[in-house]
């Protein structure tokens, strides 16, 4: 007990050390000079966003002419509008010309979109003008009050899977209360409106505001105040509503994730700078492991990340279920470019890398985000959870996990891996990126058992990939989406059974004949087959509820044993089948891989038919 | 430009060629105009109101006369379609129910306006399509409403043209899509530059310098040859392949003329940080504010180059646009010209 501690305690003085030395090192590259000059180049950057911002900045300024007389009564709109620029009616190059009796529209996409945006430019007009009326209940006739309202457990249209028709009392029930809530609403509005005769409206001011947003470049929904970005309910003339920002995800992701990718150039940096000119020999052959090595290496840049993090979700009010939620995502950014500095060749190459990797994990935490309100498919992404807690709901053990425990996993394998290349031939030689990869995996296999760990492994990979095509896939009509992610579920299966299996044949660990490619083939399957089952996680967040969810994960086994009429034989069957399934396929692609590398590519095309059609049988028989 | 710079360039494209880098690069450049176009142009033509397949099903309540008027506003609206319910209470049971996407409960309030009382659903997207036709349909009940008022006002509103078909996503494809297409790799190209240099200190490879016949400045000139280069290519093929995908791109030079001139003020830039100060994590870092100084400095000018590109593109720019480009190419040569000054006051040996 006490030598494990001591243990211990050695370990934590090596990192420490280490991570000491880091931070000086990195110190001493940044002169006074070059920090004062950031610095100042920061603030005028910054000034400079500032007054964009309050300034506005056009991107569609003048985009489109517009021949008009200078007495005309659309002068005035098509003044004010930044996209339209007014010129005189002789002027031959214009998309647009209005006399006073019709509008004649050149008839190209552009000139029916100078038409759209003249038609937004006149709306807004008016609006302005009615703003300035005195009789504000003519001009504003309408008064608005928008509120949202939440519909029972919501599932996709056409994905449903259960009945919903239990819910037709409740729902009876919730619409009493919600209408009203309607009248009271309405109420509200009403005595809102009431001094709004008086001259000086609430809707005036806000209606202008709308008008002006109007003139927008982009046709997408407009970004309006923070309450429309978390779906605030508005009231007031029609003009002001303006309909939630449904990105909130959006501007968290940008907010969190931005300050991340400075982070992981520095750390990108550092550990390659290790591999040039064999500078890292000297730690190599110091008496300390590679994993103190690269933990101390780490440490700084994880404690800056975690830094970075609490101060933004301090900034925008997240507690610290925000911060639990983004620091494994920042784990996963490190861990990702710690394993592709550990292969790229060059600084170059480098930079390719960490930008795949930002817009990789950008993309995995964004696209599931925008369906925060659509439960199951958008807890794949952390920043749902930061959403969630930033509303100030509650958010249960299971679905953080959920959320969160793929992600660390995977951190955690991809350290793994990028340590079993801390050395020697592995530091110092150019490969292709592909090869490093493959000498990577190989690392990690010393003996047949390995292959079935390695297998387990790569199901934090296999989850996150299948999520994402899930994720990525959801907009599209169900009977498109499941054949889909049946193909992409297939593809990434075999590749996760069959990469490893082929380092090693590469790598000559295994003799290539019939019977290894078989032992090796059914032990990457069990392999498989067993870190699968903790895919029964995905019943925790209740997943399984959507027909995607089921179709990506019902052929794994998961959750039939509740099927009822069905004998323990057959259960048993069908819970064993998934086992013979990944073996038969393993060993397919295994045998391919025994045999080269080209004889292994069409062995995998071989195991993704066979893993389709299994899958599809499997679909079938249960839907 | 003397044959060793040439051959300098051929060296850096013959090393990202090996690494398969630029296949990386123009693979992530599709991933990132696809994704921003998957987000804005997927995710609202989703729910295009010309789109038949989504259609919004609003349930009217309220006092008759105004549910009158509502429901003609709703009905005039494309891909909304009004059901009248005798009661809020039966509204938002079919709300509940998903018999019906949307309730609008109207009322005549005491100074003569409507009320109307809104309930959208809770859901993200969906509840985006759903206001902004509600949007829409309220304008034009509010647009009939007014009409009625006239006599109370001042000044008469415009007449408001007719609606007509065109694509929502036009403006983005011209304001946001090909400035990014085009600006994006002038960024990748800096970046390139600056790696290629901070790792020459790094490896101490310029010492090789004092013995070969080829001048500091020549290598530099090399590597901005090789990275500018490849950002004005690049552009032309992204143009290509949008004009092949059927988004028409217009004055093509005077694009290519701007991509030039504005990768030699980048390449510039990388080449300068990079020399003054060689380690790269610190010349990545003051690289990518610098390129944010040059991109948001611009962005105030009334001619910015993302406004000029999106004007150059669809064919509406006038001479000044023109003159933005020659004076960006201008500035270019400058760039290039101070850097060389730079360049010559420099000992590559003393750098790192």
């Amino acid at each position: 007990m006490t030598d494990l501690r001591t243990r211990l305690v050695a370990h934590a003085r090596t990192v420490l050390r280490i991570a000491r030395w880091e931070v000086s090192r990195s110190a001493g590259t940044l002169d006074r000079r070059t920090a004062a000059i950031g610095l100042v180049a920061v603030l005028v950057a910054g000034g400079i966003a500032a007054g964009a911002a309050g300034g506005g900045v056009s991107l569609d300024r003048d985009l489109y002419r517009v021949g008009i007389a200078g007495d005309s009564p659309y002068y005035d709109a098509v003044d004010r509008s930044s996209a339209l620029d007014p010129r005189p009616v002789s002027d031959p190059n214009v998309e647009l010309v209005v006399s006073e009796t019709h509008v004649s529209v050149v008839d190209t996409q552009t000139g029916r979109a100078a038409y759209a945006a003249f038609r937004d430019a006149v709306q807004s007009y008016n609006e302005r003008q009615m703003a300035r009326e005195e009789n504000q209940s003519a001009a504003f006739p309408v008064v608005v009050d928008l509120q949202y309202r939440e519909r029972d457990a919501l599932v996709p249209a056409g994905s449903r899977v259960d009945g919903g028709a239990g819910g037709g009392g409740g729902g009876a029930g919730t619409g009493d209360g919600g209408g009203a809530d309607a009248g009271t609403g309405a109420g509200s509005g009403a005595s809102g409106a009431g001094d709004g005769a008086g001259g000086t409206s609430g809707g005036g001011p806000s209606a202008s505001d709308a008008a002006a947003a109007d003139d927008g470049s982009v046709d997408a929904p407009s970004l309006g105040g923070m309450a429309g970005l978390f779906g605030g309910d508005t009231s007031g003339s029609p003009a002001s509503i303006s309909p939630p920002f449904p990105f909130a995800s959006l501007v968290l992701a940008f907010a969190f994730l931005v300050p991340m990718n400075f982070v992981i150039q520095a750390y990108g940096s550092s550990i390659l700078n290790e591999r040039i000119n064999r500078r890292g020999e000297l730690l190599l052959v110091a008496p300390i492991s590679p994993g103190d090595i690269v933990a101390g290496k780490t440490l700084p840049y994880l404690l800056g990340t975690v830094g970075i993090t609490v101060a933004i979700a301090a900034a925008v009010g997240g507690g610290v279920v925000s911060v639990a939620a983004v620091v494994p995502v920042g784990l996963l950014f490190l861990a990702s470019t710690f394993v592709g500095a550990m292969f790229a060749r060059s600084f170059k190459e480098l930079t390719f890398v960490t930008v795949t990797v930002s817009v990789f994990l950008t993309t995995y935490t964004f696209v599931p985000a925008i369906f925060t309100n659509v439960t199951p498919i958008a807890l794949i992404s952390p920043l749902t959870l930061v959403v969630r807690d930033l509303a100030g709901e509650s958010i249960p053990l299971g679905e953080f996990l959920f959320s969160v425990g793929p992600i660390l996993l995977a951190a955690g394998v991809l350290f793994l891996l990028g340590v079993g290349v801390y050395r020697e031939e592995d530091m110092f030689t150019q490969r292709p990126v592909p090869l490093k990869f493959l000498d990577a995996l190989d690392s990690r296999i010393s003996r047949a058992r390995s292959v079935a760990t390695l297998s387990a492994l790569s199901i934090p990979f296999v989850f996150i990939a299948e999520l994402l095509a899930i994720a990525v896939l959801f907009v599209l009509p169900v009977d498109l989406t499941v054949p889909m992610v049946l193909v992409a579920v297939a593809v990434i299966e075999e590749l996760a059974k069959s990469l490893h299996v082929l380092a090693a044949f590469e790598k000559a660990r295994f003799s290539r004949t019939l019977r290894s490619s078989l032992v090796l083939g059914g032990l990457s399957g069990l392999g498989f087959f067993v870190g699968e089952k903790f895919t029964a996680i995905a019943q925790l967040a209740g997943l399984q509820s959507l027909t995607l969810g089921q179709t990506a994960f019902a052929p794994s086994g998961v959750g039939i044993a509740g099927g009822t009429g069905v004998s323990a034989l057959v259960v048993l069957g069908l819970f064993l089948a998934p086992l013979v399934l990944h073996a038969v396929t393993a060993s397919v692609t295994a045998f391919g891989a025994s045999r080269g590398r080209s004889a292994y590519g069409v062995a995998l095309v071989g195991a993704i038919a066979i893993h389709l059609g299994y899958n599809l049988q499997v679909v079938n028989a249960l839907g | 430009m003397g044959s060793p710079r040439l051959a300098i360039a051929r060296r850096e494209l013959g090393s990202l060629r090996k690494e398969k880098t630029i296949v990386l690069a123009l693979a992530i450049q599709l991933f990132v105009a696809a994704f921003s176009s998957f987000l804005v142009v997927g995710l609202v033509s989703l729910y295009d109101p010309g789109a038949a397949s989504y259609q919004v099903d609003v349930a009217v309540a309220g006092d008759e006369e105004a549910v009158e008027d509502l429901l003609r506003a709703v009905g005039s609206e494309d891909g909304l379609s009004g059901r009248p319910y005798a009661s809020t209470s039966a509204a938002m049971t079919a709300f509940h129910e998903r018999e019906v996407d949307a309730v609008l409960e109207a009322s005549t309030g005491e100074d003569g306006r409507i009320r109307v009382a809104a309930v959208a659903p809770d859901t993200g997207v969906e509840t985006t399509a759903v206001v902004t036709r509600l949007r829409d349909a309220l304008r034009e009940l509010e647009r009939n409403e007014r009409a009625e008022r006239r006599a109370f006002l001042e000044t008469d509103p415009l007449s408001l043209p007719p609606a007509a078909e065109s694509s929502p996503y036009f403006g983005f494809t011209y304001t946001v899509l090909v400035p990014l297409l085009l600006f994006l790799p002038v960024f990748i190209s800096g970046s390139l530059v600056v790696d290629s240099l901070t790792e020459e200190v790094a490896r101490g490879t310029l010492e090789l310098l004092r013995v070969a016949p080829v001048s500091f400045a020549a290598v530099v000139d090399g590597k901005l040859l090789a990275a500018g280069g490849l950002a004005p290519v690049q552009a032309v093929a992204w143009m290509l392949l949008l004009h092949l995908n059927g988004t028409a791109i217009e004055s093509v030079p005077w694009l290519f003329g701007m991509v030039a001139g504005l990768s030699a003020v980048v390449v510039a830039l990388g080449a300068a940080v990079a020399i003054t100060s060689p380690d790269r994590r610190v010349a990545q870092l003051l690289y990518s504010i610098g390129v944010l100084l040059v991109f948001a400095g611009t962005s105030l000018l009334p001619l910015n180059p993302a406004n000029t590109a999106a004007r150059l593109a669809l064919g509406t720019a006038g001479v000044g646009a023109r003159a933005a480009v020659a004076g960006l190419v201008f500035v270019g040569v400058v760039a290039l010209v101070g850097l060389r000054v730079v360049v010559d006051r420099v000992d590559p040996n003393e750098l790192g």
